[in-house]
């Protein structure tokens, strides 16, 4: 994966008449995001697989092993990828009322 | 009350009497009972480093207004079966259609009862009595429950 540009520009307003335009670029690494799981006493193990299968069109073995992790181990992670297909997700599993985070990966 | 899966993929259930209407009231009201709304609950788990200042702004009202769509859409539902039914005996029809607002409404409603109760500390120490209140929070509780594992088993497939 290749990084990507991000351009942001600044209007500093300098005393009443003098406006300075300054113009930062960085370099913005494309790190993997992991969408995380935990467990929680409510949610069906059923359920669980289902929503899995569902949202990332996972088969029902991984989509199983999956939710056996999140319940054996408190959380699993269960996606990783870009930023922003991985915030997609999270929203997704939330939505179903699964407890989701989303962090860096190592 | 009795359960019955249908040839259209939804659940029957036949109410007997105007305390299962009832219940399935208590299911609106357990699940507006969260002390911390849930769209809140689980915006706040992401954290400030993972762009949880955004979350909460962009996607917490996207969650509340689903959440509380579910439970207006399965109010109504309700409302109008027990009115069809007088308030007594009559059926109460869980269509295909509406089986994810039905497993989340009832879902809300055991994570609130559970966030309340904390089911699980009666499990782990036997000396812990519970009182009526808990007793009568925790009937419901598997009530809820099993209604899901009907709506999983026969709804969502």
């Amino acid at each position: 994966m290749g990084g990507s540009t991000r351009t942001r520009r600044h209007n500093l307003t300098m005393a009443d008449t003098e406006t300075l335009t300054r113009t930062d670029q960085s370099v913005m690494s494309d790190v993997p995001w992991n969408v995380v799981v935990h467990d929680d006493p409510v949610n069906w193990h059923h359920y669980v697989v289902m929503v899995f299968m569902k949202v990332f069109s996972y088969d029902e073995k991984h989509a199983t092993r999956l939710a056996d992790h999140v319940h054996t181990l408190d959380r699993a992670i269960v996606w990783t990828g870009d930023r922003e297909k991985a915030e997609l997700y999270v929203q997704q599993l939330q939505m179903h009322q699964l407890r989701t985070t989303l962090e860096k990966s190592s | 009350m009795t359960i019955i899966p249908t040839l259209e993929g939804g659940l029957r259930i036949d109410t007997e009497d105007a305390s299962d209407w009832d219940l399935f009231r208590s299911l609106i009201a357990d699940a507006g009972s969260f002390r911390v709304d849930l769209a809140d609950r689980l915006g706040g788990l992401i954290d400030k480093d993972s762009g949880g200042e955004d979350w909460r702004e962009y996607v917490v009202p996207d969650l509340r207004e689903e959440f509380q769509d579910q439970l207006a859409q399965i109010y109504a539902l309700i409302e109008s079966a027990a009115h069809e039914a007088e308030g007594g005996a009559g059926p109460l029809w869980l269509r295909a259609e509406h089986g994810y607002a039905w497993y989340g409404s009832f879902n809300q409603a055991r994570l609130a009862l559970n966030e309340k109760h904390q089911f699980q500390l009666f499990k782990e120490d036997d000396s812990l009595v519970p009182t009526p209140e808990q007793l009568a929070a925790y009937a419901r509780f598997r009530f809820y429950g099993k209604i899901q594992n009907e709506l999983l088993q026969h709804v969502l497939r």
